[in-house]
């Protein structure tokens, strides 16, 4: 996640039923690393984990109980994150106009000219915090906070694959055309998401970003 | 080979789905009801994981030019053969060559599942064949069947047998079974009082991303939280108090409170829910749910 270490243990996780297949396991400041420590240790009981913003989904298969490891897993102090490992990508992005409908309005709220905004938002590197909403939409964590925003009051029904957005504290990126809530600053042409590519994910979670104006 | 002679409603190629890719905003998906598209595979000698079709609320027509074998499972749908005679559910069924079968309303519920000796053959993406339509990938082509399509069968096992399925005994009517929290406590007491109250009618708008419901609103405290993990089952409630039961289909992640979550066992149930039909939840405890978490069907030999 990029933070500083402090070198002191994270306390013993907090964790809810989410009807009996998912655990929803409270991890703060540590869910990359919670992630990458439940993940690379392939409890046989787990389906599937997905990370969020401070917490992870476990799903359990179907008819399956939490292990004892597992339980002690996630009773036991951990280790601080490790530091920086996530691939760094440039993408190339294309600002305002037809393609940021919102950019005006949003650099009027944020007391910025368009160019500073653009600036703002150009300059900082991102975290990838986590993907969801639809496949291979990164949250991307490190936007200055004079760019955060509320969401749309009534989202677009079409927002096109490709855009750049902004969503309270997070920017990220619509891969697929659909319906969002969030405000369109841009466009990049990189293809977020493609099930046929070895990954098909561009960006996985802990991945570093840079937005590069095209 | 399967052509589409008609399309229905939104007729998809789905199998057991595609778990593991959550991380990447992929949900698991695949037949709404796995254990009945399992089962109709069984009822043709295929694998349980091999490729069908799920039908929904309005079924296409289906031309055989080669014949095939082939067993329907779920609701009961109008379905008849060429010859007129209505086609049977949950047994094994032989088509001979040139042969449609033809689909009409859902009669209760509103899923049925087709499975065909062989399967159907399309790409596997991501580990499965089904098809994710938020996405536009798996299945045919990332879309529901249109009329003029033509389905690839892959090859069947050797041996053959009539077969008759028995599906787990259910009380449709029963409440739905859920686990309450994890954000039960966000919720204001006449909040909880409706949702554990009152009965929630199901919304035109729902779809596999989710079932929408309308009745009195469940008042919480927050309405938006940090963006957490979901699952099928997950009820979710925005500000407008509505709750969103979220489907096979839904997003993985999502930021309204979850007030609580229907348990596996009654997924099926979620299935079958259509426009207009009233629900109501109740708790059941974790383990209990567990334990209801596997079932049967009965498969005998025909006659």
């Amino acid at each position: 996640m990029g933070k500083q270490t402090t070198g002191q243990p994270y306390p013993a996780l907090a964790w809810r039923w989410v009807s009996e297949r998912g655990v929803r396991v409270a991890t703060g400041e540590a869910t990359l690393a919670c992630y990458e420590v439940l993940n690379s240790t392939k409890f046989q009981e787990i389906e599937d984990i997905i990370p969020a913003d401070g917490s992870l989904l476990l799903i359990l298969r179907r008819g399956a109980a939490m292990s004892s490891d597992l339980q002690t897993a996630l009773a036991l102090p951990r280790d601080p994150p490790p530091g920086e490992t996530g691939s760094l990508h440039l993408i190339p992005l294309e600002y305002g106009g037809a393609v940021g409908p919102d950019l005006p309005a949003l650099a009027e709220q944020a007391g910025l000219g368009v160019g500073d905004y653009i600036n703002s938002h150009a300059s900082a590197e991102y975290t990838v915090a986590f993907l969801g909403f639809q496949p291979g939409f990164p949250y991307l964590r490190g936007l200055s906070p004079a760019l955060h925003a509320a969401r749309r009051a009534s989202p677009r029904l079409r927002v096109p694959a490709g855009s750049v957005a902004i969503g309270g504290a997070y920017t990220g990126i619509y891969p697929t055309e659909g319906p969002g809530g969030w405000h369109i600053i841009g466009r990049t042409a990189s293809v977020l998401f493609d099930p046929q590519r070895a990954a098909p994910a561009l960006l996985r979670v802990g991945d570093r970003v840079r937005f590069v104006q095209a | 080979m399967i052509e589409i002679q008609y399309a229905g409603q939104c007729d998809l190629v789905m199998d057991l789905g595609r778990p593991g890719w959550g991380a990447l905003g992929v949900p698991a998906g695949g037949a709404a009801d796995p254990a009945a598209l399992a089962a109709a595979n069984r009822l043709v000698g295929n694998e349980a994981a091999a490729a069908g079709l799920e039908i929904v609320q309005r079924g296409p027509v289906l031309r055989f030019p080669r014949g095939g074998v082939v067993a329907l499972t779920g609701a009961p749908f109008a379905a008849a053969r060429s010859s007129g005679v209505p086609a049977a559910w949950n047994e094994t069924l032989v088509l001979a060559a040139g042969e449609t079968l033809r689909l009409g309303r859902a009669q209760t519920g509103c899923r049925c599942w087709l499975a065909v000796r062989g399967g159907v053959a399309v790409p596997s993406l991501l580990g499965s064949a089904s098809t994710f339509l938020p996405a536009g990938f798996g299945g045919h082509e990332g879309r529901a069947l249109r009329r003029g399509d033509r389905l690839a069968l892959g090859t069947g096992p050797g041996d053959m047998h009539l077969l008759r399925g028995g599906p787990p005994p259910g009380e449709p009517d029963a409440p739905l079974r859920v686990v309450a929290g994890p954000q039960v406590g966000l919720f204001e007491n006449a909040g909880l009082a409706a949702f554990f109250g009152a009965r929630y009618r199901v919304d035109a708008a729902s779809d596999r991303r989710g079932v929408r419901l309308g009745g009195p609103a469940v008042a919480h405290v927050r309405a938006e939280l940090p963006s957490q993990g979901m699952l099928p089952g997950a009820i979710q409630v925005p500000p407008d108090g509505q709750p969103i039961i979220l489907g096979w289909d839904g997003p993985v992640t999502g930021g309204y409170p979850v007030i609580a979550a229907v348990i596996a066992a009654d997924w099926p149930r979620l299935a079958q829910l259509r426009p207009g039909d009233s629900v109501r939840f109740v708790t059941i405890d974790v383990e209990a749910a567990r334990a209801l978490a596997v079932e049967e069907w009965d498969i005998k030999e025909l006659g």
